[in-house]
């Protein structure tokens, strides 16, 4: 095991590996710093080039271009508010509001920091877990995956502001995602259901186009208001000493990163569930690391935690994702089954092959996830300095380039014009949220996981009745979903109880 | 300001729920469990936010927009950008983003902006050369002609 380990090491830095891997890297930056552009769509366009490549070569390059992507999308995330990635939309609610305070650097420095941490925590799992995840995947049915969607919607409790208001707007945003998960073709009766006679609604609403308006649109409009930099009148201070914060925060803060980090593994691993679930619930994690009200309220204001969470559980997901794709051949996003299509390519058949006769290789795989975001972590530190100031270039400079990308972005996703329209509608829902300071990220989540949920429920139901609901993991994840709906309302009484012992 | 708007969101959410729980009736138990289940407490909770607005004594708050900025001028504002962001669409779709593309940058820097020609002549042709050698050139993305030039047999 230790031979294969070092081995698969030995053959990502052999020279032509290497090359292939830095080649990747180089268009995984890329395409994480352009909003819309998604990892999943890049390694579909990269696929065809992987023919004549030996199998480290070719998943040196895949792996390399896949495993950065969501790392430089964190930066158009915190610079500009415009998510770079679908999966890199929850670290814009403080991250962009720290640019917005000059603090950019160490916004960067924090989501750089935790990405990597995350990413080496992914790493370490798919290493170890390979031999022990088979069992614990195999106990994963349509009901665990089902309480599992419950456990990442009563995360909606932690992304709404305190109080009673505060959680109704918060449920009132999140049931707004849940009814607009149901657009489309169910899958049950084959009905089209709002689809208001279109098309393009038949498929349900591309994420993408729904995440750019959301957060993007607003942003543009301040900017605008505003007549500045991102940055405003705020003194950018030292970059590189704000960058070195930022990653002190991580080893301050190192357990909510490694806590979020096996969330976004845990995820991963998960078949059905989806990267862009894995964020949010990090996020919603890191608010509940809050001591108290005061400490809450800074959440979507510029905490540093609130990079923290999401940047570890974004990059950790991808090892965690690669575990049943590699163990059993079952891939748990898109981009795990286009990488998937990447092995036949090759000729390898992902199951027991790839632990015995193939070890190596996916070991290998194992050390481009690894060494690709050292790289890229440290590259982006060597260009801090011009990143940064990004956010200081005047705004009216600013808002032509981030409209044309926005709405490419938005377009790519379906080639259509519709998505488009999609992004000003949900560009205008978004600006009124703003303004009417209700919580955003609730919609995603209940947008991301409505029809995942209704999809394991009807499962659920059709194949076990009522019985489904005695397993032993889903009344654990039932414990876990109340436990997080109620932990909000505990960190307020037990807020009031220490101001009241204190007077 | 942030009260009209988070009764006007209340508002659009009981008119798309009711309008949800109104079409679910006619399909089958399979299509229409789930709908019910989430838009029935869903128009009730937006009713409850409606009548918390309405009836309630919230004090009132700045909106993110206007902070340092007279109101007027901050709306005045707002709409100019949504202008923008709806002639960038239309434009796309008369012209397609070939064309669409480098007009609205370039108009926008003179119109909006007040740059320079030589400046925003450099600019647009920066920005245009990035987007055509990126997504045309390198991705072949399918970017259409647009109506207009489709129409005119120029696409």
């Amino acid at each position: 095991m230790l031979d294969a380990f070092i081995q698969g090491l030995l053959l990502v830095v052999q020279w032509k590996a290497f090359a292939f891997m830095l080649l990747g890297i180089g268009v995984g930056f890329w395409v994480g710093l352009l909003p819309g552009l998604g990892g999943a769509t890049t390694l579909a366009l990269m696929l065809p080039f992987v023919y004549n490549m030996q199998p480290v070569e070719a998943f040196a390059f895949l792996l390399g271009m896949h495993s950065v992507v969501a790392t430089t999308g964190d930066i158009t995330s915190v610079l500009f508010g415009v998510p770079g990635e679908a999966t890199t939309a929850a670290i814009i609610l403080d991250g962009h509001a720290m640019a917005k305070k000059g603090e950019a650097g160490r916004a960067l420095g924090a989501a750089l920091g935790s990405s990597l941490v995350g990413a080496l925590i992914g790493a370490a799992a798919l290493a170890l877990a390979i031999p022990i995840v088979r069992p614990l995947v195999l106990t994963f049915g349509s009901p665990e995956l089902f309480m599992l969607a419950i456990v990442g919607l009563a995360f909606i409790a932690s992304l709404s502001a305190e109080g009673a208001r505060g959680m109704a707007r918060g449920f009132l945003a999140g049931g707004l995602g849940l009814f607009l998960a149901m657009i489309g073709q169910d899958p049950q009766a084959g009905i089209a259901r709002f689809t208001l006679d279109s098309m393009y609604l038949w498929q349900g609403l591309d994420i993408v186009p729904v995440l750019v308006g959301l957060f993007a649109i607003p942003e543009i409009v301040e900017l605008v208001v505003r007549g500045t930099s991102i940055a405003g009148n705020v003194a950018p201070g030292s970059i590189r000493h704000g960058a070195l914060e930022g990653v002190k925060d991580v080893f301050r803060n190192f357990w909510l990163t490694l806590r979020c980090g096996l969330i976004g593994t845990f995820i991963g691993i998960t078949p059905g569930l989806g990267g862009s679930v894995a964020q949010w619930m990090a996020y919603g994690h890191a608010t509940q690391s809050a001591r108290n009200s005061e400490e809450r309220k800074r959440f979507g204001e510029g905490d540093v935690r609130g990079v923290i969470g999401p940047g570890a559980a974004c990059n950790s997901k991808e090892g965690g994702a690669l575990i049943p794709t590699i163990a059993f051949g079952v891939p748990g996003s898109t981009s795990m089954a286009i990488l998937l299509g990447g092995f036949f390519l090759l000729g390898l058949v992902p199951g027991p092959d790839m632990l015995t006769t193939h070890l190596t290789v996916t070991f290998s795989m194992v050390w481009t996830i690894v060494l690709a975001n050292v790289i890229t972590v440290l590259v982006c530190f060597l260009l801090l300095n011009r990143l940064t100031s990004l956010t200081a270039v005047p705004g009216h400079l600013l808002v032509p380039v981030i409209l044309v990308l926005v709405f490419i972005g938005s377009y790519t996703s379906n080639s259509s014009y519709a998505d488009i329209l999609v992004t000003l509608i949900f560009g205008a829902v978004g600006y009124f949220m703003v303004i009417a300071k209700w919580p955003r990220a609730p919609l995603v989540l209940g947008l991301v996981l409505g029809k995942i949920a209704e999809n394991y429920l009807y499962i659920s139901v059709a194949r076990y009745d009522a019985a489904w609901l005695k397993r032993p993991v889903v009344v654990a994840l039932l414990i876990v979903a109340v436990a997080v709906v109620l932990y909000p309302a505990f960190q307020a009484w037990r807020g009031r109880k220490k101001a009241s012992a204190h007077a | 300001m942030h009260n009209r708007a988070s009764l006007g969101l209340a508002l659009a959410i009981m008119a798309l729920t009711a309008y949800g729980i109104f079409s679910a009736l006619a399909w089958p138990l399979k299509a229409k469990l789930f709908p019910l289940v989430i838009s029935i407490p869903l128009f009730l909770l937006a009713a409850a936010e409606a009548a918390w607005v309405i009836f309630g004594k919230d004090a009132p708050a700045e909106s993110v927009e206007a902070e340092g900025i007279p109101r007027n001028i901050a709306m005045r504002r707002t709409w100019i950008a949504v202008a923008w962001a709806l002639g960038f669409f239309v434009l796309i779709m008369l012209v397609g983003f070939l064309i669409a593309v480098p007009a609205m940058v370039f108009l926008y820097l003179r119109v909006q902006s007040n740059e320079g020609w030589l400046f925003s002549i450099v600019f647009t042709a920066a920005v245009w050369g990035l987007f055509y050698g990126l997504f045309d050139l390198l991705l072949h993305l399918p970017f259409p002609a647009g109506w207009l030039l489709s129409s005119l047999g120029l696409g």
